[in-house]
């Protein structure tokens, strides 16, 4: 059951009485609104309050950056470790674009997200021979190779010094002078990386996606194009990768190798929030960024000071744990218990 | 000429360290068939125990090695045994929960430590032996001695020896070696626990040509998935090349290209000799997939 256990089959196990209940695209639709609402009550309740605007920006956008992860990494089951390289080319895009030429990021956006794309695309049609752990070196290694890469052209990248980018507030220049505005960036962007993430599991891409996670040379007798819906779903994941890490750039004003290529604080958080919401369910990325992102920022405020890496090392703890004791996540968990629950309400 | 002895020189000296950080990696993953993403940071905890030996016993740093390796192999045991060994079939779960020790163990020790770096003094570290126009500093030379003598030790060891014999037929069909009465778990077990204590070894003998500090354990990793992967997945010679082609391409990159690159060079021939070849140069193809066969 290695392959199984991290899937999650969704629409309940048990046949029952009457229509056949098929969660769609429709389904999921009205579940996202009633996120999106919750969300949205939140940040008007909050709206006063910077600090714990900025963890809720960050929630948000970590939240979208995992459920992009997921689509590639929890649906097809290929654990990239290099989502950081998608991230830093769009961080690095909008960067220049703004810095040299004074476009607006709203504008850069896209072509960061098409560079994304077409860096993915380009590193996973090699890559995507690699199995399991392989495949999570050879993308480890990747990010690696654009760490020394990002030191070294300092032309693009500013260096190790990193760059700076200038603060001119207004809404073209995605520059503002209070949270809320960056806060209801990050909601827009997770929504619609939400609506993406959904569209793509209740599609035939989705479907093909889980049958090559579950069992990739059955996906291939069955006639599925395994490289080809590899491809799809990794370039679908890098796009949003790329926006993600585009808005983290304008919302920071600043970019260096280290903040954007780090592989302990970009490249492994995706599939940390992952693994403790649920890898593979369309939910559970977002639940674990909720648990995951305050826990951080509370650990941070509290401790990070006084002892040095403590909130890492909390993560790191967490990680180990979640793998051997709770693999479903907090979603998967959560689902299990309402399954139980029902069980028993049904006799 | 001499700068091109010189290159060979630094490569191969390069190469002892990287085949050396690489044999517990190799020997884990040949047996175990995990990849071990934590193997950097034993290391390190290597590194750190010759520190603390030297610091509170104030012994030289290579008789440190008696206190050291033993520690880490009982480590070894203690990870094989409540972390890894109920994710035996679960190759995605180990990815999480062996970087999660990797965090774990960097993150303990710079809350330790506070990040401040640390050198461990030895008197053997500062000896050079000159001939002609190189200079070869002897813990280098230690080093290299170090990884033919476990190279040889360990193929000895699995070749000659009833348990080395058992670990092979382990790694081979683990459900046969089961019903020819030999516990598995407790193979690996002891093969997790050598392969931590060959990281202490690597640890101890590193400790005094670097400066210490906690996320000294990432240079290593990399390094040695480079080499593991470029010589052979599981094969103890495999490693021992490896590391030797890793330390000359990083010589020749960092002489003839530019040194801020040839990180970036030798990773590309990684990931090239990743692709083309998974097995590895001295690997048994198809050993790559062998850690995703579900085996009981």
């Amino acid at each position: 059951m290695s392959k199984t256990d991290t899937f999650i089959p969704q629409g309940g196990s048990k046949p029952r009485k009457g229509r056949a209940q098929v969660t769609t695209f429709g389904t999921e639709l009205v579940r996202i609104l009633g996120i999106g609402v919750v969300f949205a009550i939140l940040l008007f309740v909050l709206r006063g309050d910077p600090f714990l605007l900025n963890i809720l920006a960050y929630t948000f956008l970590f939240g979208a950056l995992a459920t992009s992860w997921n689509i590639i990494g929890g649906f097809g089951g290929q654990f990239s470790l290099g989502h950081g390289v998608f991230f830093a080319i769009g961080a690095y895009t909008t960067a220049n674009f703004y810095f040299h030429w004074g476009i607006s990021p709203w504008l850069s956006l896209i072509p960061g997200m098409f560079l994304a794309v077409i860096v993915a695309v380009a590193v996973s049609w090699p890559t995507f021979r690699l199995k399991g752990p392989f495949f999570a070196i050879a993308t480890l290694a990747l990010n690696e190779v654009a760490f020394v890469l990002a030191n070294y052209f300092d032309l693009i990248t500013g260096g190790p010094r990193g760059m700076m980018l200038p603060f001119k507030a207004g809404f073209a220049n995605m520059v503002f002078t209070s949270k809320l505005p960056y806060a209801i960036i990050m909601f827009g962007f997770l929504l619609i990386t939400l609506l993406v993430a959904a569209a793509v599991l209740r599609s035939r891409l989705g479907y093909y996606l889980q049958a090559v996670h579950l069992d990739e040379d059955a996906a291939r007798a069955s006639g599925i194009n395994v490289l080809r819906v590899k491809l799809s779903g990794m370039a679908v994941s890098a796009a949003l990768t790329g926006i993600g890490g585009s808005l983290f750039a304008m919302y920071i004003r600043f970019v260096d190798p280290p903040t954007l290529l780090s592989v302990q604080d970009i490249g492994v958080k995706f599939l940390l929030i992952s693994l403790i919401g649920g890898v593979g369910t369309l939910y559970g990325p977002l639940a674990g960024a909720l648990l995951i992102i305050p826990l951080e920022y509370q650990l941070r405020a509290n401790l990070g000071g006084t002892i040095p890496g403590f909130n890492v090392l909390i993560l790191g703890l967490l990680l180990v744990l979640f793998a051997l004791f709770m693999r479903k996540g907090i979603v998967g968990a959560a689902l299990s218990l309402w399954e139980r629950y029902k069980g028993k309400s049904h006799e | 000429m001499s700068d091109l002895l010189t290159i060979l020189v630094v490569g191969l000296l390069l190469g002892g360290i990287y085949g050396l950080v690489s044999m517990g990696l190799n020997v884990i993953f040949g047996v175990v068939r995990i990849v071990n993403f934590a193997q950097g940071e034993l290391v390190m905890l290597g590194m750190y125990g010759a520190y603390l030996s030297w610091h509170l016993l104030g012994i030289d740093p290579y008789f440190s090695l008696i206190i050291v390796v033993p520690a880490l192999f009982v480590l070894g045991m203690i990870l094989q045994r409540f972390i890894l060994q109920p994710l035996q079939n679960e190759p995605f779960m180990q990815i999480f929960a062996t970087f999660g020790l990797l965090m774990l163990f960097q993150n303990l020790v710079l809350a330790i430590t506070g990040g401040a770096g640390y050198s461990v003094p030895s008197d053997v570290a500062r000896q050079v032996i000159r001939l002609g126009d190189i200079n070869i500093s002897l813990p280098r030379l230690i080093v290299l001695i170090a990884v033919v003598a476990v190279a040889v030790g360990v193929n000895w060891f699995v070749n000659n020896t009833m348990p080395g014999k058992a670990v092979r037929a382990v790694t081979q069909d683990r459900r046969s070696a089961r019903l020819m009465g030999i516990n598995v778990e407790w193979a690996f077990m002891l093969t997790f626990g050598a392969g931590a204590a060959l990281a202490g070894l690597a640890g101890v003998l590193l400790a005094p040509i670097y400066t210490l500090s906690p996320q000294i354990g990432g240079n290593f990793i990399l390094a040695a998935f480079a080499v593991v992967v470029l010589g052979g997945l599981g094969s103890v010679w495999g490693a021992f090349f490896g590391g030797f082609i890793i330390g000359f391409v990083e010589a020749f990159a960092g002489y003839y290209f530019d040194p801020a690159l040839k990180h970036a060079i030798w990773f590309l021939i990684f990931i090239a000799v990743l692709i083309v070849r998974p097995g590895g140069l001295f690997g048994i193809a198809g050993a790559e997939e062998m850690g995703l066969r579900e085996q009981d």
